[in-house]
């Protein structure tokens, strides 16, 4: 494989991960245009920690995981209430402020006789741990789908239990949630917190893929893209979001016919998909007529 | 079962419940009627938490509910049912069930993780039983937007029932039935009395009304205008102003 086709593969994988992360908050009937400031979170504090601190990258995604979701259920503490947009702005002015925060976050420390850290505006460097380890860029690839199947194998099976069930209800109607004896903010907060661990686990894997991020890398763009590779793809099930990842990145961003024209199209895809497919490609009908057609 | 203190619900200059007063026993099934816009839905929607009272008090088996949160309200023991149907439309009509299954009850018998994680298997044969009683077997895979009107109707009470309710609240549960319809919703209703639950049956159909409950009240302006057996109420000339605008009085 070429190296090209290596760095797309794994783009699609990472971006999944944020993806993924969007469209369980779109389950449960929340949206977000902030899932970068959790992406950009895990990506600053997993590679401080292998790069600075001497962890390895296991233990430093899971504490990026943490901290991603830590700081997504304090966004949603105060704004997630049983219905409206609250949360949406919240979101979003969470992820301005965090990639300024990033622009003004300096901590060098000397790692090897120079200095090394996120260096504000200059961004981050040297998060070498896959190198320093030996890994190829091939086996990366390998180990960024395996997580990404082991994350879809647990969101699919949670999406079979009574769980599942629920946070669909809350997300389709959120007063029906209540009188049926759901606690719907216990569930959304539960699933904020779970969203931002997943785009932190995203972005910790982004900074090793990249070895080098800055602020720039977390800007709204990035969020409104995962969100409307959930809503492209379909919230019928979580193979939806990858749907719609597979089809912006590998489809129009990597081959060159669309070039120049991506954003149109993406864009133009996005609303037509809205008017017609509110609920994406792949959404319960189409999840149902599946599932009845194969069993 | 159910006690209601000078219970008041304001939205903005409109009085839809104002100051009413109504006690309903253990296992009785209570009608509660009136003409368009007296207050009776907004009555049920306050006991089931889903609005806040302007003023007055809930009592539900002796104890102010109050400050509870709808969700809590439902796993003490009161379920309801929505004028306008309300189902989860892209959930299938098994699963409609099975996330309502929230009473007090479930909760002491299964943990936490069993509850919301575990399989179908431990609630199988309760599920299957409410299809039964609602004739929707043959449908359980089905999402419940697809179903027709009088299913829909079904399904909503079956999923009320799913909560184990001690109090149901219906909220004009024959609405656009045909009369056979109505025939086979009475015969669900009727099969529920001596099961223990409580009934607060919100109805326009006066065949319906007439036939099943044991006392009904009258609501006008968010006002209780009379009160009594089926027979009394039929009797009553303030009930029979208020539907007929006053001619027949
Ligand atoms: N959410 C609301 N906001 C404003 N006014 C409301 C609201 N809900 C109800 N009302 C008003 O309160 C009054 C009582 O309405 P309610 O729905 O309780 O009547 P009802 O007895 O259930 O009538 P129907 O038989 O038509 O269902 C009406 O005047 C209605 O317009
Ligand atoms: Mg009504």
């Amino acid at each position: 494989m070429d190296d090209f086709a290596l760095g797309v593969l794994t783009n699609i994988g990472l971006f999944s991960f944020l993806a993924l992360s969007a469209y369980l908050l779109l389950v449960a009937g929340e949206m977000s245009f902030g899932q970068q400031a959790f992406f950009g979170i895990g990506a600053y504090a997993g590679g401080m920690l292998t790069a600075l601190y001497g962890w390895p990258l296991p233990l430093a995604a899971l504490a990026a995981m943490a901290l991603g979701g830590l700081a997504q259920l304090l966004v949603g503490l105060p704004t997630l209430r049983l219905r409206g947009l609250t949360f949406a702005m919240a979101t979003l002015a969470a992820a301005e402020m965090f990639r300024i925060l990033f622009e003004l976050f300096h901590w060098r420390v000397e790692r090897g006789g120079e200095l090394a850290g996120p260096d504000g505006t200059q961004g981050f460097r040297g998060i070498r741990w896959i190198f320093e380890h030996g890994i190829e860029p091939a086996d990366y690839l390998l180990l960024v789908y395996a997580l990404l199947a082991a994350v879809l194998a647990l969101l699919l099976w949670m999406e079979r239990s009574r769980l599942g069930a629920a946070l669909r209800g809350v997300g389709l109607d959120p007063e029906l949630a209540a009188s049926v004896g759901i606690d719907v903010r216990r569930v959304k907060l539960g699933v904020a917190a779970a969203a931002g661990a997943l785009a932190a686990l995203g972005g910790v894997l982004f900074a090793h893929h990249n070895t080098y991020v800055e602020p720039r890398n977390f800007d709204i763009m990035l969020g409104v893209h995962s969100l409307a590779y959930a809503l492209i793809g379909g919230l019928g099930t979580a193979l939806g979001p990858l749907l719609g990842v597979a089809l912006d990145i590998g489809l129009l961003e990597s081959t060159q016919y669309f070039h120049g024209y991506r954003m149109i199209v993406f864009g133009g895809l996005v609303a037509v998909l809205l008017v017609f497919r509110p609920r994406g490609l792949l959404d319960e009908r189409m999840v149902t007529w599946i599932r009845q057609r194969f069993s | 079962m159910l006690e209601l203190r000078s219970l008041a619900r304001h939205f903005g200059g409109v009085r839809a419940v104002d100051g009413l007063n109504l006690t309903v026993q253990d296992g009785q099934i209570f009608g509660l009627i009136g003409p368009n816009g007296s207050g009776k839905s907004t009555t049920v929607n306050v006991i089931a938490g889903l609005l806040p009272p302007t003023a007055g008090t809930i009592l539900f088996r002796g104890e102010d509910i109050g400050p509870l949160p709808t969700h809590r309200r439902l796993r003490a023991g009161i379920a309801r049912t929505f004028q306008n149907i309300r189902l989860f439309g892209q959930l299938s009509v098994w699963q409609n069930l099975w996330v309502a299954q929230n009473s007090a009850e479930d909760l002491a018998r299964r943990g936490f993780f069993t509850r919301w994680l575990g399989g179908q298997s431990g609630v199988r044969d309760e599920i299957a039983r409410l299809l039964e009683f609602s004739g929707l077997a043959h449908k359980q895979n089905e999402l419940a937007a697809n179903l027709a009107f009088g299913e829909q109707r079904r399904l909503e009470l079956a999923r009320a029932l799913a909560a184990r309710p001690k109090l149901l609240l219906l909220d004009e549960p024959a609405a656009g039935m045909n009369s056979e319809e109505v025939g086979q919703l009475r015969e669900r209703i009727l099969s529920l009395r001596g099961s223990g639950v409580t009934i607060l049956l919100v109805e326009h159909v006066m065949e319906l009304v007439m036939g099943v409950t044991d006392r009904i009240a009258v609501l006008n302006f968010g006002q209780k205008i009379a009160e009594g057996t089926p027979a009394e109420i039929q009797a009553h000339p303030a009930v029979r102003k208020a539907y007929l605008g006053g001619e027949a009085a």
